[in-house]
């Protein structure tokens, strides 16, 4: 589904060039769900970038196994990026307003979504007056309107409290299992990596580069009988280590 | 609101009235305002000042589209190419750095009395600050809308329409605001330096003919005619918050 193909980039400045990238492959297949942890300034959102299109990278390929798709990727930002003057309807509705949906056939994926992110009863409001953790509901249902078979996620939960986060990661689990997208998350946390990911690649920092995979062989669902597991609590102990010496 | 501006209105008007019988002010220094009213009747009926006052509007509203268009456009131009804004910025502030009162002489020399040389003049006016508040609106954009174009993968037309313009509105119309002022006065500017047709003209009439009531009648009906132009702007905002948002 996602290949890619010794990518790297280089950013230039005027302090001269900062590696943010050296060159790794690594193969995605369809409906995996691949955490992508690493300190800062490992590259890991400029990675998710560059599959978006939205930075070139300097060598390199990605190859997208999505076949000409004119939006192969739905993208979640840190930040939600909800256009203010928007509803919530209509910030979910915007992708397929600029693809040329007929209005019709919009609203009805419009309802489906609202209901697939719970977010019923808050269709006529405007981003200002939700919660943090409903922003990022709305910005996942944006992210499916056009239905993408790749959704790119760069820290999504970052900016929601703890048991705001706990939720949205169940539900992220639930509707990753209903949609069988494949998904990249970006993340700070070791948990979450490991709690939701079917593999999780870890990234260090300076020059950012690919460090290592694991394959996560936990149950699906999973739940909070996971998180008690030892072998979640073996995983996250290893990836703690992991980040942690490459902090020091 | 409406009501309370009225009650203020008819005190000064009251308080004008009173200044002037009061203090015996002779009219060529100070009319009262019955003979200044009368002056705008006589005015409406003898001298066309309905047409003067379309001519006037006319220069307005014409430069001032003239202008806000081409600002506009410049400044989606410039967002685009930062090269082409390092380019003409020299020439920009020149123009804008020279007093307009300066400008419009020239404007007359080469255009003529007629309506041209006011549209340029209020165009040019106009054009700096629509300019710099739209080419503001873009440039300090939430930076990630950009992203969010790109994944979309917006058509250049597609991001001005749904996330430029809508995102940059209301710094456009605080531009606007002030162009709106800027606009007014350069209208009247270069009718007071040549023109033989719109308000300033006849008020640079009354002037030669020491006609002091027809010259406050006239800068009334021009701050009448700029409130009426603020109006009609905050209109036109409430229409493309609707429309483009």
């Amino acid at each position: 589904m996602i290949t890619i193909e010794q990518i790297a980039k280089k950013f230039s400045g005027k302090s001269g060039e900062v590696i943010a990238l050296e060159p790794f492959s690594q193969e995605i297949a369809e409906g995996e769900l691949v955490s992508i942890i690493g300190p800062s300034g490992c590259g890991k959102s400029t990675l998710l970038r560059i599959i978006a299109g939205l930075e070139t990278p300097t060598s390199g390929k990605i190859v997208l196994g999505t076949s000409g798709l004119k939006r192969p990727v739905g993208f979640v930002f840190q930040d939600a990026v909800l256009l203010p003057w928007k509803t919530v309807a209509e910030n979910i509705r915007f992708p397929l307003d600029t693809s040329g949906v007929p209005r019709s056939q919009g609203d009805q994926k419009v309802k489906e979504l609202i209901q697939l992110v719970g977010l019923a009863g808050f269709e006529n409001s405007l981003p200002k007056q939700l919660s943090g953790g409903m922003k990022q509901r709305a910005a996942i249902a944006r992210a499916l309107a056009d239905d993408p078979p790749i959704l790119l996620m760069d820290e999504p939960f970052s900016a929601v409290d703890l048991l705001t986060r706990e939720t949205l990661n169940d539900e992220l689990s639930r509707i990753w299992r209903k949609t069988g997208k494949t998904i990249l998350l970006v993340t700070h946390s070791v948990e979450e990596a490991a709690y939701l990911g079917t593999r999780v690649m870890v990234m260090s920092p300076r020059p950012g580069r690919l460090r290592k995979t694991f394959d996560v062989d936990l149950p699906s669902p999973r739940g909070e009988e996971t998180k008690r597991s030892p072998e979640f609590l073996d995983l996250v102990a290893e990836l703690r280590t992991m980040m942690r010496e490459m902090t020091q | 609101m409406l009501k309370r501006s009225l009650i203020g209105l008819i005190g000064i008007v009251a308080l004008w009235s009173a200044a002037v019988h009061l203090f015996n002010v002779p009219a060529y220094l100070l009319p009262g305002p019955l003979d200044v009213a009368e002056r705008i009747v006589f005015l409406f009926q003898r001298a066309n000042l309905l047409w003067h006052i379309y001519v006037t509007l006319t220069e307005i509203l014409g430069g001032f589209l003239l202008g806000g268009l081409v600002g506009v456009a410049s400044a989606i131009a410039f967002s685009r190419s930062p090269l082409l804004l390092r380019l003409t910025t020299p020439l920009i502030l020149l123009l804008q750095t020279t007093p307009k009162i300066a400008i419009a002489p020239l404007l007359l020399l080469w255009l003529g009395l007629g309506a041209a040389p006011k549209i340029v003049l209020v165009a040019i006016v106009t054009f700096f600050p629509v300019m710099t508040a739209m080419l503001s609106g873009i440039t300090y954009m939430n930076k990630s809308y950009a992203d969010l174009a790109g994944v979309l993968r917006l058509s250049a037309w597609q991001r001005f329409r749904h996330i430029e313009l809508p995102a940059s509105l209301p710094t456009l119309f605080a531009g606007a605001t002030v162009a709106t002022t800027l606009a007014m006065t350069a209208a009247v500017i270069g009718e007071l330096m040549g023109a033989n047709k719109g308000v300033g003209f006849l008020l640079a009439n009354g002037q030669e003919n020491a006609d002091t009531a027809t010259v406050i009648g006239m800068v009334i009906l021009l701050s009448f005619l700029g409130w009426a132009f603020f109006a009609l702007l905050d209109y036109g905002r409430r229409r493309m918050e609707d429309r483009f948002r």
